[in-house]
């Protein structure tokens, strides 16, 4: 596969430490377009080594708006399903630079590891001198054992490590949309993780006509007057949480959008330093980045003030563990006992949706109605069409439910553009489909 | 067609024993493919690049201008390799920017003599900046073992003129006196309209560092400066600057024997100034030619060996692993607020990825070639020196974040990438060559 790809699928196997390395065929592109398609393709092929695929959509780190994201394809532990997990930030489009646009990571290892995947070259790492660490640690000893303080992580903490069924796979220092305990998986696999970092380009088969389209589509995004707000308290607001902004404003530093995504999805919150401050704080660790709404908004329901809140989220961050399922299942209403409840956490979480997509994305349109008519079932139907899109194509799955201008037809024809193939709606629908079946 | 690729059609079939012919006459290059009496049959070159004690990353710019055009009978030279006559067996030497008192120390008396039989059997000499100014007369020390053109340099000063800007780049001490650069960047020159460089009126180069010149009789002046252009960063008062350089020469054609001097001010060979490259091109294949016949047009050591393919797809991986390492840290220098003095010259850390990306870049032709062509042993050496450069980058990294001084450690870097680019290109253009003949 020439274009909008690495060109290549890699398969480790950590039981064995064999590396395998097969290019990516065009004839599955055109068949199953690219992300969740593809890797749930893959998740297939190699289900009988329990296998966690790691992936990126066809237009991710493009120009395309908001194609930030990678995605993990794996059989949730809290579900017992086939999920798909967004990777956000900036970790979803390191993986594809890195040099891979598929990573299947298969059996299980004698010894604790970690992935270096670098441009092209993938190793696997002895991990014992970060195992035991928490997520913000781990994190610090990749970034300086390489020696570079932009490469990327999918880590797991202290929760993954002691297999807990709540156990999340972090971003850099960051909680993510796991939803899933997948966190779980990387630990029963001794997997600390695996980091990113690549200086590769991506290819475009008409370049020119690509950019020039999507900046057409940036164009007709910056007209809607969503466009004007910014953070996730707006979008708790607009989803109907009361008060929010008021709750959460005096502790907001910034706010920060994962790769070329118009909105900015995540809020910084300082707890430890005057969120006011505007030079480069002295602490070293002066907040939190939140991009997790349903879990904020859990924890202020428990009682918890702003800032405790985001202590809370801080403390779940580095112990690698879902904040969503810590506010459901502690039954505790202060700091210090939730904190503390990390390790004897049990019960059963309860996941909207029908489990295949992350339901750590808002599941009804934010600020536009896209047409619905406000039926439930046909909220949810819709919201599960939108995420295994956003999934296919490496879209940020918030803001593809806030952007009605970024349509199907669009990322179809950027596709078509950036490749070259004939990728239809009827290719699209049966991807879709399969997905959702 | 592109205009490297023009050359590189030329050079598949030189070494092949195709015949291609070039114009004798006063219109300049052409290279018509039937042999005509105003023609004489063109040769492949063997080229020398000097890469040892003394230069900067600025070889790097004709490995990388010589490798597009298809020149791929390459040996990079140190020192010793020059002193102890590995020239003669070139017909072309290119010397690029640096320290040119360095250089010239690091050549010494030997080195001199060498360079000096070279040119007068007939070898073409390409200097460039440091390169140019190598064989300029001079009395100081070292520099007067290279007494081989009688050329004035136009920003050779008693006193210092007032610096407007970058005084790490502005001068260097000369004996009593000092060169200073009254410019940098690209700035606009005027061809004469002498072979080989009459193909055009006017072109763009960049100067950092390199002469203005004022040619002895017996020389042909080639181009001298004309203007400046929006991209020139001033060193000094404008005014200064043009009485400095404006309708001085700025590249020269010194005869020297039955062999010839091409000396440039500016950087002819730079990789983004295409047509400036052309005319390098056009002197090497309008001078070279003393050793016309009975050669293979290979760069290969005697002792060279062929790997055999797995060994060659492993050293490739390998090398791969380690210079993605050692890319990923330098590319994170590039925004520290960091540069270090070595010698008389001043390193930015993004002349690190310099050396690094020019192996990296070769990975995929060798990876295409199969197999390897190395003398035994320099795979082996390459890794070692691949992984400490590696070991060296983070530990440099790690000091810069302590706020240490790295003086030293980047001292031994440079050193170590030098060495292991000069390596590299060994190898490459030793395996690139095994390819050429049929």
């Amino acid at each position: 596969m020439e274009y909008l790809s690495t060109d290549k699928i890699i398969v480790i196997d950590l039981a064995t430490s064999k590396i395998e390395e097969t290019a990516l065929d065009e004839s599955l592109v055109s068949e199953k377009i690219g992300g969740a398609g593809i890797t749930k393709h893959l998740y297939e092929k190699y289900l009988n080594d329990d296998p966690i695929v790691i992936g990126t959509g066809l237009l991710t780190g493009t120009t395309c708006p908001a194609s930030a994201i990678g995605l993990i394809t794996a059989k949730s532990p809290v579900t017992g399903k086939l999920c798909h997990c967004p990777i956000i930030y900036k970790v979803g489009i390191e993986i594809k630079f890195s040099g891979y646009d598929y990573i299947v990571v298969k059996g299980v290892s004698d010894n604790p590891v970690y992935l270096w995947i670098h441009d092209g070259v993938a190793d696997i790492s002895d991990a014992s001198g970060i195992w035991g660490k928490d997520v913000w640690e781990s994190t610090d000893s990749l970034r300086k054992l390489m020696g570079d303080d932009l490469i990327q992580t999918m880590v797991i903490g202290k929760a993954g490590e002691n297999r807990s069924d709540y156990a999340q796979i972090c971003y850099n220092y960051w909680s993510s949309p796991d939803r899933f305990g997948l966190g779980k998986l990387f630990g029963g696999k001794k997997l600390k993780g695996l980091a990113f970092r690549g200086m590769g380009l991506i290819e475009v088969a008409d370049h020119e006509n690509f950019v020039r389209r999507s900046f057409e589509i940036l164009k007709e995004i910056k007209t809607n007057v969503f466009m004007t707000k910014k953070g996730i308290a707006e979008i708790a607001s607009d989803i109907g949480e009361a008060g929010i902004k008021e709750w959460l404003e005096p502790i907001v530093h910034r706010h920060s959008a994962d790769y070329f995504t118009p909105y900015a999805t995540n809020t910084v919150v300082f707890l430890d330093e005057d969120p006011k401050r505007v030079e480069e704080s002295k602490v070293a660790e002066p907040g939190v980045l939140i991009s997790d709404i349903p879990a904020l908004l859990a924890f202020k329901k428990l009682g918890l003030s702003a800032e405790d809140t985001g202590r809370a989220l801080k403390a779940c961050a580095k112990y690698g563990i879902d904040p969503a399922a810590v506010a459901e299942l502690s039954g505790k209403s202060s700091l210090k006992e939730i904190v503390d409840s990390f390790d004897g956490l049990s019960g059963t979480v309860t996941l909207k949706g029908k489990g295949s997509f992350s339901p750590w994305c808002p599941l009804k349109p934010i600020f536009n109605d896209f047409g619905l008519s406000g039926d439930a079932a046909e909220a949810e139907t819709w919201w599960e069409r939108r995420q295994a899109v956003a999934m296919i194509f490496g879209i940020q799955p918030v803001f593809s439910v806030m952007c009605p201008e970024l349509s199907e037809e669009n990322m179809l024809e950027l596709a078509g553009i950036g490749t070259e193939l004939d990728l239809t709606q009827e290719i699209l629908d049966r991807v879709v489909a399969d997905l959702l079946k | 067609m592109n205009l490297y690729q023009s050359y590189a059609d030329i050079n598949i079939k030189l070494p092949q024993g195709k015949a291609r012919y070039i114009s004798k006459g006063n219109a300049g290059i052409r290279i018509p493919g039937v042999p005509d009496p105003e023609c004489r049959r063109m040769h492949y070159p063997k080229i020398g690049i000097y890469a040892g004690s003394g230069t900067s990353h600025s070889w790097l710019w004709f490995v990388d201008m010589f490798d597009r055009m298809g020149f791929h009978a390459v040996s990079v030279l140190d020192a010793p390799a020059v002193r102890s006559g590995r020239l003669q067996q070139m017909d072309v030497l290119a010397v690029s920017g640096g320290d040119t008192v360095a250089i010239a120390e690091a050549l010494g008396e030997d080195g001199a003599r060498q360079l000096a039989a070279f040119i007068t059997g007939g070898g073409v000499y390409l200097g460039a900046c440091a390169g140019a100014y190598l064989v300029m007369n001079s009395s100081k020390p070292h520099l007067c073992h290279f007494n081989f053109a009688a050329v004035k340099i136009t920003n050779l000063s008693k006193r210092l003129p007032t610096c407007h800007g970058m005084p790490h780049k502005f001068s260097i001490a000369y004996g009593c006196g000092h060169i200073f650069h009254p410019v940098r960047e690209a700035v606009g020159l005027r061809l004469t309209g002498v072979p080989p460089f009459s193909s055009e009126p006017a072109l763009l180069a960049p100067l950092y560092g390199g002469p203005g010149m004022l040619a002895p009789p017996e020389a042909q002046v080639l181009a001298r400066y004309d203007h400046f252009t929006d991209k020139t960063v001033f060193l000094v008062d404008k005014d200064l600057a043009e009485e400095t350089l404006i309708s001085t020469a700025a590249a020269l054609r010194v005869p020297m024997g039955n062999g010839q001097m091409y000396l440039f001010g500016p950087h002819f060979e730079h990789p983004h100034y295409h047509r400036a490259n052309r005319l390098v091109a056009n002197a090497v294949y309008r001078d070279s030619g003393r050793n016309p016949d009975g050669r293979p047009p290979v760069a290969v050591a005697r002792d060279a060996l062929e790997l055999p393919a797995s060994e060659s797809a492993n050293f490739i991986r390998s090398l791969r692993r380690e210079l993605s390492n050692s890319r990923i840290v330098a590319a994170g220098f590039e925004m520290l607020p960091v540069r270090w003095l070595i010698g008389a010259k001043v390193y930015e850390p993004e002349k690190i990825r310099v050396f690094l990306d020019a192996m990296w870049r070769r990975l995929k032709p060798l990876e295409k070639r199969g197999r390897i062509w190395a003398r035994a042993g320099v795979p082996d050496l390459l890794m070692a020196d691949a992984c400490e450069t590696t070991v060296l980058l983070r530990r440099l990294k790690n000091e810069i974040d302590k706020g240490s001084d790295t003086d030293l450690i980047a001292r031994t870097l440079f050193h170590l990438l030098q060495r292991n680019t000069m390596r590299f290109f060994e190898l490459y253009f030793q395996t690139i060559s095994n390819n050429l003949t049929p």
